[in-house]
């Protein structure tokens, strides 16, 4: 079931001085099983947006209608409670959130709240280690003496123990080194193929929407710019000047050849091709 | 003079497992030298010692021509400073201005001397309107250019910047980046960045590639770059005008190195 979004407003501090509409509208539908990605500046209303997904903010106007829940201005959010155990929502800096004396606990912390037996929390802890890409020997241990990069790891698995079939991620591989980006995207890629997770994600790496992204969705002050299928998406550089944003090396690149005179299909959006549509032109095959 | 000189420095945090081994290097004055590898490779720690946060295990340590010691430790300290990854984590003061002061206040710098230093200090990062702000209503980019800015009160000759750009948004990295290469270029500040943005490194004079505690190359970004054995012995990124140019080069072109995506297409158009 896709997730349907209805002229959804919010404002925060409605009636104070600080009043500040940050969602102006909202219409959207966001396709189940796919990754989809909400792109925009910062205070555009992406952070906003995605926490309406798990009731942890409600309309101000609007609906939302997902995994079978209906949220209105009138919802009560103790009702939406079960939302939140199959929409994982994934801070950006996660680690900054870990609290508990060892791993074990701090991943144990969500299913215990929805009152999960421990056996089974066990259980599942031990199913979503080695997702995350962590063995046993962690669980003892605290999680304040581990890396950076390992400590979003346990954080994501606090998320993943409670098996939410979506999964919102707020810039999950900001502020990790090249590597361990890499291995944080491809694991939210094998959810998606293998578990079929639908996967929301908020990103301002452009690089990482062209590769891992099916979906584009546009948020500019507060309202949906545009949404669009990745490689349509990406056929139009001019979106993302507007909202200020560098476009990926490769499309980048395409366009300064294209104002230089070159044939290139706009389809193209793999080096070595591009390089052999170069080379032809350059070296009179055509 | 050399802005930081280092001779066989050595350093293991349990006194066993070695972080750093043996690093020789000189970073000249006025220089912007790019540290690049991968996480665990002794970047930070290096940063740490130069700025004596830590102690060299073996080995020895001069900045501009001073060996650093316990005696000249805070002599050094006046020379040096240093901008972290965590915009949140650097804050003391409960507006801009008073943060800038911070440092000026522990070097008893007279009060009416300050608030010109203050506010000369922010028009340098572009923060003047900002100096009645509370720091925590400030992005990320505008908190590390505060950052930057009660540095410069200090009038450093040297500053080091450890992944201050990885925890901000494009805008926020792009504007640090700016105000990185103005200083260098306008106020002639040595810069030592510790990065694992290949875009950036590539706009560095030196770029010294860090792996497992040792010094696996030093040189112009376009000759470490270049070296594929060693770029992919070390799965380090390339910056994409280079990875560019090679798929380029692989389809049968004869391109020469570059580094930005203007130069390769320059190098593509004489020739059609």
């Amino acid at each position: 079931m896709s997730i349907k979004i209805n002229d959804l407003e919010y404002t925060y501090s409605p009636g104070t001085p600080f009043e500040h509409k940050a969602l102006k509208g909202i219409n959207l539908e966001i396709p189940e099983g796919k990754v989809t990605a909400i792109i925009g500046q910062t205070g555009s209303g992406k952070s906003t947006l995605v926490q309406h997904l798990n009731a942890l903010l409600k309309p101000t106007y609007g609906s939302i209608e997902i995994e079978g829940f209906h949220i209105t201005p009138d919802t009560k959010l103790k009702d939406a409670k079960m939302l939140r155990k199959k929409v994982g929502l994934v801070f950006q800096f996660p680690e900054y959130q870990l609290f508990e004396e060892t791993i074990a606990k701090d991943i144990a912390f969500g299913p215990k709240n929805f009152g999960v037996s421990e056996e089974e929390t066990e259980k599942r802890i031990r199913e979503v280690l080695p997702l995350v890409g962590l063995d046993e020997s962690y669980l003892e241990r605290s999680p304040f003496e581990l890396s950076g990069g390992q400590k979003r790891r346990v954080a994501i698995a606090g998320i993943l123990v409670q098996d939410p079939d979506i999964l919102v991620l707020d810039e999950p591989a900001a502020g990790l080194d090249p590597q361990s980006a890499k291995e944080m995207m491809s694991l939210f890629m094998r959810l998606n193929k293998e578990a079929g997770k639908t996967i929301l994600l908020v990103s301002h790496d452009m690089e990482h929407v062209l590769e891992y992204c099916d979906e584009v969705i546009v948020m500019a002050d507060g309202q949906v710019k545009s949404q669009m299928p990745v490689h349509e998406f990406f056929k139009h550089p001019e979106i993302l000047r507007e909202i200020n944003i560098n476009p990926p090396g490769i499309v980048k690149l395409k366009e300064m050849l294209r104002n230089k005179g070159f044939q290139i299909n706009p389809d193209t959006y793999s080096l070595d091709e591009l390089a052999r549509e170069v080379e032809r032109q350059v070296n009179g095959h055509e | 003079m050399e802005a930081i000189a280092l001779d066989r420095l050595s350093f293991s945090y349990d006194g066993e497992t070695p972080v750093l081994k043996d690093i020789s290097l000189s970073i000249p004055q006025g220089s912007y030298t790019a540290i690049v590898g991968h996480n665990g490779s002794g970047k930070s720690t290096l940063a740490k010692l130069i700025i004596g946060l830590l102690e060299a295990g073996s080995g020895t340590i001069q900045v501009l021509g001073t060996p650093l010691t316990d005696e000249t430790l805070s002599e050094v300290r006046d020379h040096v400073g240093i901008v972290f990854q965590n915009p949140d984590n650097q804050f003391i003061g409960s507006t801009v201005a008073d943060d800038i002061a911070f440092g000026l206040e522990n070097h008893c710098v007279p009060t009416e001397q300050m608030q010109s230093i203050i506010e000369e200090s922010a028009a340098k990062v572009g923060m003047s309107a900002y100096l009645d702000a509370e720091p925590t209503n400030l992005s990320g980019g505008q908190k590390q250019r505060v950052a930057i800015a009660g540095i410069l009160a200090m009038a450093p000759d040297i500053i080091i910047f450890d992944e201050s750009t990885s925890m901000l948004d494009p805008q926020g990295k792009a504007s640090v980046n700016a105000q990185i290469r103005r200083l260098n270029e306008e106020k002639n500040i040595t810069i030592l960045s510790i990065t694992h943005d290949m875009e950036e490194a590539a706009q560095a004079e030196q770029v010294i590639v860090l792996d497992k505690g040792s010094i696996a190359a030093v040189g112009k970004p376009e000759e470490v770059f270049l070296n594929d054995q060693l770029m992919n012995r070390l799965r380090l990124e390339l910056p994409f005008a280079l990875k560019a140019a090679r798929a380029f080069n692989q389809a049968g072109l004869n391109l020469p190195p570059v580094l930005t995506t203007e130069d390769l297409v320059e190098e593509l158009c004489p020739s059609k």
